[in-house]
């Protein structure tokens, strides 16, 4: 008996060591592998790509993205999901640009706009919980429920803010553009709070076994319906980087994100069976997709063939990812 | 025996099968004659499923001889063993849901037409083979409408519409309720009589002496013994101390512990408006069984209790406070666990780690927002130790043996630290030596004063671990059993509603 307890904590002290770096899976240090490789390849063609100044260049292109990968992959781990968070951004943009189009003030503005898409998380998650329907045809029709509202708000024109608002998009502390902290305060927000908190923890556990959280005394619905609600909130600040950094908005100018930051979650090892993948696989799947479109651009790769080389990693990507899983 | 049932029409030497760092089959010899029904038993682990899958093609032996009507196999492929005429029922075998118990006992070998189905002719068939040996089944029925023990019998009927002159049955019993495992074990027969051999593994041993000619045991990989029927001496317990390779109680002798006041109580609970009221009441420190069969309405009574399915009437009092649970999430609150009985279902994070299972109803101990990491894998280690389980911290849970999965889900509520254990066959499924501990396990929380509702259909477990025994039959209290009443006898009366 004392025998089998040296041996169980022997075997543990290990696991601790080795559970410090889990964050290291297979998955990520392929992606690390992948990303170092692109790199290598683009800046022997142009040494340009290889300096600090492009790699804020790139941080900065994908901040929006970023942020919005962060929502989908806690909302997938929670064992949800939300395509319509691509414009739900833009709508919380639209709305952000004609308030100061109008004269309201920036923090008035960004206060309303904020509050704004917690509100349309809140429904998103609401609806989810109550009916029990599956995420995507919920947030499927949501999503263009979001780009109508915007159009009519926008009157279909886009609305334009240059000079208005720069701080969010253009402005730099020190060598750093303000969008980068943004998205990486955002990270280490929803890092920690996967990893470090009760409500992380059991946001976890609904999306590995709804059915086993709800007989451990979980309240399913209120964490399904609050983490939607938190990644509107989160949505409605990467609208604001998004108008920022574009000084205009148009309805549609969020469509695109969704399914690109889903793309980039299960690229960095976020799976649809909720519990599992972590988020910093899911930073470095948006810093591989970032990385490769600038270097694609830096060569200069024609942009219809880029879109196809995207679409061919994300295929790739999730065939590699469910190998691993097979072989297990 | 007649003599000219007395050709081997399956004779297997040294079969050995290695996989990694464990042998799971160790130079096995067996043999299986025409028209008999040879039984297979052992722990699970023992080396049963890794023949079985050798014999039905899915694995390569690493090495031995298998003959079959005297000719030499290396080994054999799916394919290969379809033609020869073996047949496996797997318990976990998969037919198609939507189609009819008859399309589905003849996919695949419908061939008189090339392209249309003669649905006529396949559900006549189908209905013959039925008859033929003995069950009574809707052949026209969709397949997921039939109850679990109907389509057990379709699966079978599929096997043996191949005409195999070998057929294995994998725990062909499971989804049977005691009741009716006479039908199965009346089939097998009827299947021997026509001639085909028959492979059985089962771990209800009584089940085996009934249905066996043979019974061949199986410990670790290795043959222990190899047993005619009619031997003198044979018996259930002679046996299961042959698979554990030491004596074991079937009967775990349970020790005195004292046993306090009522303190639990459950008082007028009517799940469907029709029925009875349930009434009963728990002492502290008692572990009062629940018998029944399965569809009586014992798990639905579980998750009454627990507020997880919405109940007629009801209320429930714990120390003489109404604590009634409208969810469970009040019921947790109120110091009540539910154990449920398919784990993997709906009790286990199966893609999460140990630790993350243990901690995640007693969440509130290691913090008010944030987590103390370092408190969780200490107390989490603690209870790896202190119940034995054999696992590592970061292990995904579904990497477990039943057994300590099982654990895994005791460890969650002792964490949260409950009064009252309501666990619903808490031993489905693992295996003889898991289920001693745990039942070692329930007699020393009751003796730390836990209180435990156990439901189970195992008569042996309701017998030596109880207190006392409720019976319930269609959602009601049929018979209350205490101390010396308490036995097999008296239990099955009260499923049958005879007083």
């Amino acid at each position: 008996m004392s025998n089998n307890k040296n041996i169980n904590q022997n075997s543990n002290e290990k696991v601790s060591l080795k559970s410090k770096l889990s964050f290291l899976n297979t998955q990520i240090t392929y992606l690390i592998l992948v990303i170092i490789i692109v790199a290598i390849v683009a800046s022997a063609i142009n040494p340009n790509f290889l300096t600090l100044r492009n790699f804020f260049n790139i941080m900065q292109q994908v901040s929006v993205l970023g942020i919005l990968t962060m929502c989908m992959s806690l909302l997938m781990i929670s064992g949800g999901l939300d395509i319509s968070i691509g414009n739900m951004a833009g709508l919380v943009a639209m709305i952000f640009a004609k308030m100061l189009i109008a004269g309201k003030s920036i923090p008035v503005s960004v206060i309303t706009v904020i509050l704004i898409a917690l509100v349309l998380g809140f429904i998103n998650g609401l609806i989810i919980a109550k009916s029990k329907v599956t995420p995507l045809i919920i947030t499927l029709g949501m999503n263009y429920v979001f780009l109508g509202v915007a159009l009519i708000i926008g009157g279909g024109r886009p609305q334009t803010i240059t000079g208005q608002f720069e701080f969010l998009g253009e402005a730099k502390i020190g060598p750093v553009p303000v969008s980068i902290i943004i998205y990486l305060l955002i990270l280490l927000f929803a890092f920690f709070l996967r990893r470090n908190t009760k409500y992380g923890r059991r946001l976890n556990a609904i999306g590995g076994n709804p059915q086993a959280a709800f007989l451990s005394g979980i309240n399913v619905d209120l964490h399904v319906i609050s983490i939607y609600a938190l990644s509107g909130l989160i949505v409605g600040l990467a609208g604001l980087v998004l108008v920022s950094r574009l000084g205009m908005v148009r309805a549609d100018s969020g469509s695109d994100f969704a399914l690109q930051a889903l793309a980039a979650a299960i690229i960095g090892g976020i799976t649809f069976e909720g519990g599992r993948g972590s988020l910093v696989g899911a930073f470095f799947g948006v810093l591989l997709l970032g990385i490769l479109y600038n270097a694609m651009n830096i060569i200069g790769v024609n942009s219809y063939v880029q879109t196809i080389i995207l679409g061919a990693i994300i295929v790739i990507a999730t065939v590699i990812s469910n190998i691993g899983k097979m072989r297990r | 025996m007649n003599d000219n049932l007395n050709n081997k029409i399956l004779n297997v030497i040294n079969l050995t099968k290695e996989f990694p760092g464990v042998k799971a089959l160790n130079n096995f010899n067996f043999d299986l004659l025409k028209g008999e029904v040879h039984c297979l038993v052992g722990e699970n682990g023992a080396g049963k499923s890794t023949f079985i899958k050798i014999l039905s093609g899915a694995f390569k032996p690493t090495k031995g001889d298998i003959y079959i009507n005297d000719i030499k196999y290396n080994y054999l492929s799916p394919h290969l063993a379809r033609k020869i005429g073996i047949q496996t029922v797997y318990q976990e075998d998969v037919l198609v849901p939507q189609i009819t118990a008859a399309e589905n006992i003849f996919l695949g070998i419908e061939n008189d037409n090339k392209f249309f189905i003669n649905y006529k002719k396949i559900t006549e068939q189908a209905q013959n083979l039925a008859n033929q040996i003995g069950i009574s089944l809707k052949v026209n029925e969709i397949y997921e409408k039939l109850s679990p023990p109907d389509q057990q019998f379709v699966k079978i009927l599929k096997a043996l519409a191949q005409r195999p002159q070998i057929l294995i049955l994998d725990e062909p019993t499971q989804a049977f309720n005691v009741k009716d495992i006479g039908l199965v074990i009346d089939m097998v027969k009827k299947i021997k009589s026509e001639g085909v051999s028959v492979i059985y593994i089962a771990h209800n041993l009584d089940e085996i002496m009934q249905v066996a000619d043979r019974i061949t045991v199986l410990r670790d990989g290795l043959r222990v013994n190899t047993h005619s029927i009619n031997e003198p001496n044979l018996n259930t317990s002679s046996i299961a101390k042959e698979m554990v390779g030491r004596p074991v109680e079937l009967f775990y002798k349970k020790n005195k512990t004292n046993i306090g006041d009522y303190v639990f109580e459950v008082k007028g609970l009517k799940i469907k408006p029709n029925s009875k009221e349930i009434n009963f009441k728990v002492r502290e420190g008692e572990i009062l069984g629940i018998a029944g069969l399965k569809g009586a309405g014992r798990s639905e009574i579980a998750r009454a209790i627990f507020g997880a399915i919405k109940k007629y009437k009801g209320k429930v009092y714990y120390k003489q406070k109404d604590i009634t649970p409208s969810n469970p999430i009040k019921a947790v609150r109120e110091g009540i666990a539910l154990l449920t009985e398919d784990k993997k279902v709906d009790g286990l994070f199966m893609g999460l780690p140990v630790y993350q299972n243990i901690t995640i109803v007693g969440l509130d101990q290691l913090g008010k927002v944030f987590i103390n990491l370092t408190k969780e894998r200490k107390l989490t280690i603690d209870y790896i130790n202190k119940l034995d389980i054999k696992t590592t911290l970061n292990k995904e849970v579904r990497y477990l043996s039943g057994g300590n999965q099982q654990k895994v889900v005791i460890a969650k509520w002792l964490f949260k630290g409950v009064n009252i254990l309501i666990v619903d066959e808490p031993t489905h499924g693992i295996d003889v030596n898991a289920k001693t501990e745990v039942y070692e396990l329930f007699t020393s929380l009751a003796a730390s004063g836990k209180s435990i509702i156990m439901i189970s259909s195992e008569m042996p477990e309701l017998i030596s671990i109880s207190d006392r025994v409720i019976v319930i039959r269609n959602y009601e209290i049929s018979k209350e059993l205490v101390g010396d009443e308490i036995t097999e006898e008296n239990i099955l009366a009260g499923f049958m509603g005879g007083m």
